[in-house]
């Protein structure tokens, strides 16, 4: 018999055996082992038994000493890297359990040492540093040795992969090892320290695949850690992000004062701890703002916002807002109700931060290189923070282009949308700030064109009474007095409300000039309804320009106008008594003629078109000029509009910016 | 002490015996305090233990006085308690020893009567210094009588009270020391030749359990005894090891031919050999893990590859045994049955020589094993144990493998009364079917 048969003789034996009665196959294999200690089957047969049996101990001194005996096993590595790859894993099955087990009853000598022999033996960078990582998590001592090989491992490769951005899984894991070794250990250079946060911005972020818990608090960890190691002024302790804030800002101070190694040393702190403040406050503004990007983390709002201008002052007199259209941007204040101060402070600490890190040439170089380090170009949720700040600082120009990038890239995906159109809600932001930016531009004509766009994504009303978010938003105006810019809940029916109101800012200034135009003050009317009585000085306004022309053509009044104080004036201006005014409101005959038989359904659209009007066009032949007929016709669509008083007014709103697009958008210059 | 007879004589015999402990305590202590070498109870002293507490007569012409079964348990509590109570470990040895060494007198019956309900006794209440003191005792004492109180014990525990096994079961617990001298003494009584000494699967499973619960248990004497000294003649072997080794190899046949015995009382045979072979080869792993950590051990006390644990005269009379009991199951047991028996038992033994062989438990060459084995019939393990491994390489992790007996150390045999074998053993011729033991023709055995 050679040796190598007489071993396959003894481990058939035993695999026969093993099912059977256990003991006899161990026992047959201990045999073996004793004849033949140098062979390698016998040994990975009896480690095979033990591991199905899930024996943590006794399998894991049979992997030891495969481990020793047998380096050169592709079996052993095999098991090995098993074994590991569940240490590193949180696999919670019962078999990653057990190979965890395994490992635990190692003594630890042996299982630094089987990792080293582990981390040595793997190629693929990151696994590679996964298991130094477990090695310096589990041995702290062998940091020293270890620590700094893995710190340039990572980076190094990170260089080789030449990876999109910086945050990468290598930072992930320098990070983490950062976080892990003890404080004493001087070979990490503080500069590669850097690094280490931006990894925990992102996690806190994006990485849904890696999620840190805690992740800016860990941060505040890291960086106490950092600011220790680069000497860096003020005290080491922990503090809050706006502690830190201020602390540089007064630190700030002395910046010019200083010079060489303090200034750049000096420099590079307020630079970290300023832009960390700026990214986490932005975060956590974006999140509040836009909760989709970052779902799970938003636990405040419950949908999206939007930073707009405070239109509360459209109702006012057109006289006291024509005078300065420049705001003192400055003194501009930011209110809102409660549940959004949040995010409003948010906001504020931000722009701070932002402004802190453009107080000094040398601070803005240092940002910017971070910035472009960083990639934070593509950060969405940044842009969103930046677009609203610039917006805040009256950059209408720089804030459109800003808006129209980031319309492109939020764009709703076909078959993407959520069942509560979010998405498409979302999409909507950039249209209606756009919208805002545009108007306070002067650019009425592009901000209603946005308008009518996100109007036309809405939904249209429904019937229920919408005054419980009308009496709020009336509630609030009052105490928002000297405010402009709010956040408003991005709803349908928030948004609405929004739009009516800066349409009816847009043409109001056109309105009430010299010139005669009809068509705009018609819009005017109809848009006035809305918020109804706030607009009652306006409307009076209105009424007075129309007696001083002594005729209105408005053919659409009646589609639109339903407001009974409203009727009862314009009623009033045809007698004698109010000046016997020229009214044609009635719509002209090709509109009609456009859809003869209405009551076969047709389309929708002419058919609302209509409706106030298709009784009385049966029997008519509408014709302009004061006749009779047209009197008796004026009469019968009043009496008929009076009957329309109870009508969803927001839904005839809706229908009124959807068909007359065309017209309205014509009407401006 | 010899005066304090006289005050004893008209006392009844629980409160002679009682005087008799105290004084005796008193005495010893004041022994141990002289600080000589090695203090030493007088004879007179021994006298007196015999007459008032063993009740022993001083000449045959005088009637023994006897105690009631009442006053002796009396006097069993007493001396429990007195064990007890006594902290010092040098006086309650010496105490134990004047009470039970064997004086190879008449009062031995008596003593080994008493010693035997104490030990039984401390067992059944947790006494550790008796167990202690028992330990001892078992280990300088001669085997037959060893074993005389090992089948007290099993009798109590095992036989007579059902259930009562788990009291016996502690003894790992709380005296390993004792609990080590228990099993190298039940496996020197039960030697399988016959049904009475096949042990009791109560008594199987207690081993099984206390080895698979910690294997070292066997090596607690080994470990806890100076082996400056010679071991005194005939007393039980240092490790259980042999007689463990025995039981696994016979039991496989042993079991199967008591199947087969004409008045099968009522299946039980059968049902506990069914029961007993997972029992036995789980019994068999253990003692291969056992030698496998005998290199360590060994070496730690600098007696690796001098102190023989298996005797080659032990193995042979077990091979000598299971050649007869092989050829007894050819005649009568059912063929394919019988093969695959016989092939499991001589499995197991050429498993035990490998593995004692290659942990330093057995000290001779494979030559001696081939000369121990040469009567027994072809196994292919057997076979390829007895010609070694084959040696491709030189093998930088070869075991101490056959010790050579031309070895520059010559080995310590734990029975320092069996000679070592001659360098070249000639064929079986030399290993007589019953050797070495024979001059005491077993004695111990039950006379039934």
């Amino acid at each position: 018999m050679s040796a190598q048969k007489d071993c396959e003789f003894m481990v058939q034996r035993a695999r026969e055996l093993v099912s059977e009665d256990p003991c006899a196959a161990k026992s047959w294999l201990i045999t073996a082992r004793t004849l033949y200690p140098a062979d390698f089957n016998i040994q990975y047969e009896m480690y095979t038994i033990e591991r199905n049996g899930e024996r943590t101990a006794s399998a894991g001194r049979l992997l030891y000493d495969m481990f020793i005996n047998f380096p050169d096993q592709t079996v052993v590595w095999r098991e090995i890297s098993v074994i590991t790859a569940a240490l590193r894993s949180d696999c919670q099955d019962k078999h990653a359990l057990f190979l965890r087990g395994l490992f635990e009853t190692l003594p630890g000598r042996v299982q630094c040492e089987m990792l080293l022999k582990a981390t040595e033996q793997c190629f693929n960078t990151l696994e590679k540093a996964e298991l130094l990582l477990l090695l310096l998590k589990r041995f702290p001592d062998s940091v020293v040795q270890h620590g700094v090989n893995l710190g340039e491992t990572l980076l190094e490769a990170e260089v080789s992969e030449s990876l999109e951005t910086p945050v990468n899984c290598f930072r992930k894991l320098f990070a983490d090892g950062q976080m892990q070794g003890p404080p004493e250990v001087g070979s990490l250079k503080a500069q590669s320290a850097s690094r280490g946060p931006q990894r925990y911005v992102i996690d806190g972020l994006s990485e849904k695949s890696s999620v840190v818990a805690e992740p800016w608090d860990r941060l505040l960890d890291i960086l106490a850690l950092v600011g220790a190691r680069c000497e860096w002024q003020g005290d080491k302790g922990q503090r809050s992000y706006v502690d830190m804030l201020q602390r540089v800002k007064e630190l700030c101070r002395y910046l010019p004062s200083l010079e060489g190694e303090t200034r750049s040393r000096c420099c590079s702190q307020v630079v970290l701890c300023s832009v960390l403040v700026l990214f986490r406050s932005a975060f956590l503004y974006a999140s509040s703002v836009q909760p989709t990007l970052f779902q799970g983390l938003n636990t405040l709002s419950s949908g999206p916002w939007i930073l707009l201008e405070d239109l509360s002052l459209v109702y006012s007199d057109v006289e006291a807002e024509r005078g300065p259209v420049k705001h003192a941007h400055k003194k501009r204040k930011l209110a809102d109700g409660r549940e959004k101060t949040m995010a409003l402070e948010s906001f504020r600490t931000a722009r701070e931060s932002w402004d802190l890190l453009h107080a000094h040439e040398s601070l803005e170089t240092e940002f910017n290189k971070i910035c472009a380090s960083w990639k934070t170009d593509n950060w969405l949720w940044f842009r969103i923070f930046l677009t609203d700040m610039i917006i805040y600082q009256g950059q209408y120009r720089k804030a459109l282009s800003s808006l129209v990038q980031m319309a492109a890239v939020q764009q709703p995906q076909p078959g993407q949308q959520s069942p509560s159109g979010q998405a498409s809600l979302e999409s909507s932001r950039a249209l209606i700030q756009q919208a805002s930016c545009h108007y306070a531009l002067g650019e009425h004509r592009m901000a209603c064109e946005k308008l009518l766009d996100v109007v036309s994504g809405l939904v249209a009303p429904t019937l229920d009474p919408v005054t419980p978010l009308e009496d709020q938003g009336k509630a609030k105006n009052k105490s928002r007095k000297g405010s402009d810019l709010r956040l408003l809940p991005c709803t349908s029916k928030a948004i609405l409300p929004f739009c009516l109101q800066l349409m009816l800012a847009c043409f109001k200034l056109r309105v009430f000039t010299d010139n005669r135009d009809d068509l705009s003050l018609g819009h005017v009317v109809v848009l006035l309804q809305h918020d109804w009585p706030q607009g009652e000085s306006l409307f009076l306004k209105a009424l007075e320009k129309i007696c001083h022309q002594a005729s209105f053509q408005y053919e659409n009044f009646f589609n639109y106008v339903t407001n009974i104080d409203m009727l009862e004036e314009f009623a009033y201006l045809r007698t004698t008594e109010g000046g016997r005014i020229q009214l044609e409101l009635l719509p002209n005959q090709g509109m009609l003629i456009k859809n003869p038989c209405p009551s076969l359904g047709g389309v929708e659209l002419n058919t609302l078109l209509l409706q106030g009007v298709q009784t009385i066009d049966r029997h008519h032949t509408v014709t302009r000029g004061i006749t009779k007929g047209v009197k008796e016709d004026f009469r019968l669509a009043m009496e008929r509009q009076v009957s329309r008083c109870s009508e969803n007014l927001l839904g005839v709103l809706h229908r009124f910016c959807l068909n007359e697009k065309v017209m309205i958008i014509q009407s401006l210059p | 002490m010899g005066d304090i007879r006289q005050s004893l004589l008209p006392r009844d015999v629980l409160s002679a015996a009682k005087e008799l402990l105290y004084h005796l305590d008193i005495y010893i202590c004041n022994l141990v305090q002289s600080g000589r070498q090695t203090p030493q109870v007088d004879t007179k002293t021994l006298e007196l233990v015999e007459e008032f507490i063993l009740h022993s007569p001083k000449d045959r012409n005088v009637q023994p006085r006897r105690m009631s079964a009442l006053q002796e348990l009396q006097l069993l509590e007493i001396m429990c308690s007195c064990f007890q109570e006594q902290s010092r470990d040098a006086v309650r040895q010496l105490m134990f020893s004047a009470l039970f060494s064997l004086q190879g007198n008449r009062a031995d019956e008596s003593r080994m009567a008493l010693l035997s309900k104490l030990v039984s006794m401390a067992v059944a209440v947790g006494r550790v210094p008796i167990l202690e003191c028992a330990a001892t005792w078992l280990q300088r004492t001669h085997r037959v009588y060893c074993v005389r109180l090992a089948r007290v014990l099993v009798d109590d525990y095992c036989s007579l009270m059902p259930g009562s096994v788990s009291t016996l079961q502690n003894i790992h617990s709380s005296s390993p020391r004792f609990c080590c001298q228990f099993i190298t003494a039940v496996t020197t009584l039960y030697d399988l030749t016959t049904e009475d000494l096949t042990p009791p699967l109560e008594l199987l499973q207690m081993i099984v359990s206390w080895l698979q619960d910690d294997p070292r248990l066997v090596l607690v004497t080994l470990l806890n005894t100076a082996l400056s000294g010679s071991p005194p003649i005939s007393s039980l072997d240092l490790t259980p090891l042999g007689g463990l080794v025995r039981w696994c190899v016979k039991a496989p046949l042993a079991y199967g031919r008591s199947e087969k015995r004409p008045p099968v009382a009522n299946g039980t045979a059968e049902s506990q050999a069914a029961e007993a072979g997972p029992l036995f080869s789980t019994l068999h792993l253990s003692v291969l893990q056992v030698l496998m950590m005998l290199p360590n051990v060994l070496n730690e006390k600098g007696l690796f590859g001098r102190l023989a644990l298996l005797q080659p005269e032990t193995l042979a009379t077990l091979t000598s045994d299971l050649s007869r009991l092989l050829d007894l199951a050819d005649e009568h047991g059912p063929p394919g049955d019988a093969h695959t028996l016989s092939q499991l038992a001589l499995d197991r033994l050429a498993q035990a020589l490998q593995v004692a062989l290659a942990n330093g438990a057995l000290l001779c060459s494979r030559e001696d094993l081939r000369a121990i084995c040469s009567r027994l019939p072809h196994n292919n393990l057997l076979q390829l144990v007895m010609s070694g491994p084959v040696v491709y390489y030189n093998n930088i992790h070869t075991p101490p493998m056959a010790f050579s007996p031309h070895s520059a150390h010559s080995p310590i045999s734990s029975h320092p009364t069996h000679q070592p074998l001659p360098p070249h053993p000639a064929p079986h011729p030399q290993y007589p079917a019953q050797p070495f033991l024979s001059p005491m023709p077993f004695p111990y055995r039950p006379n039934h």
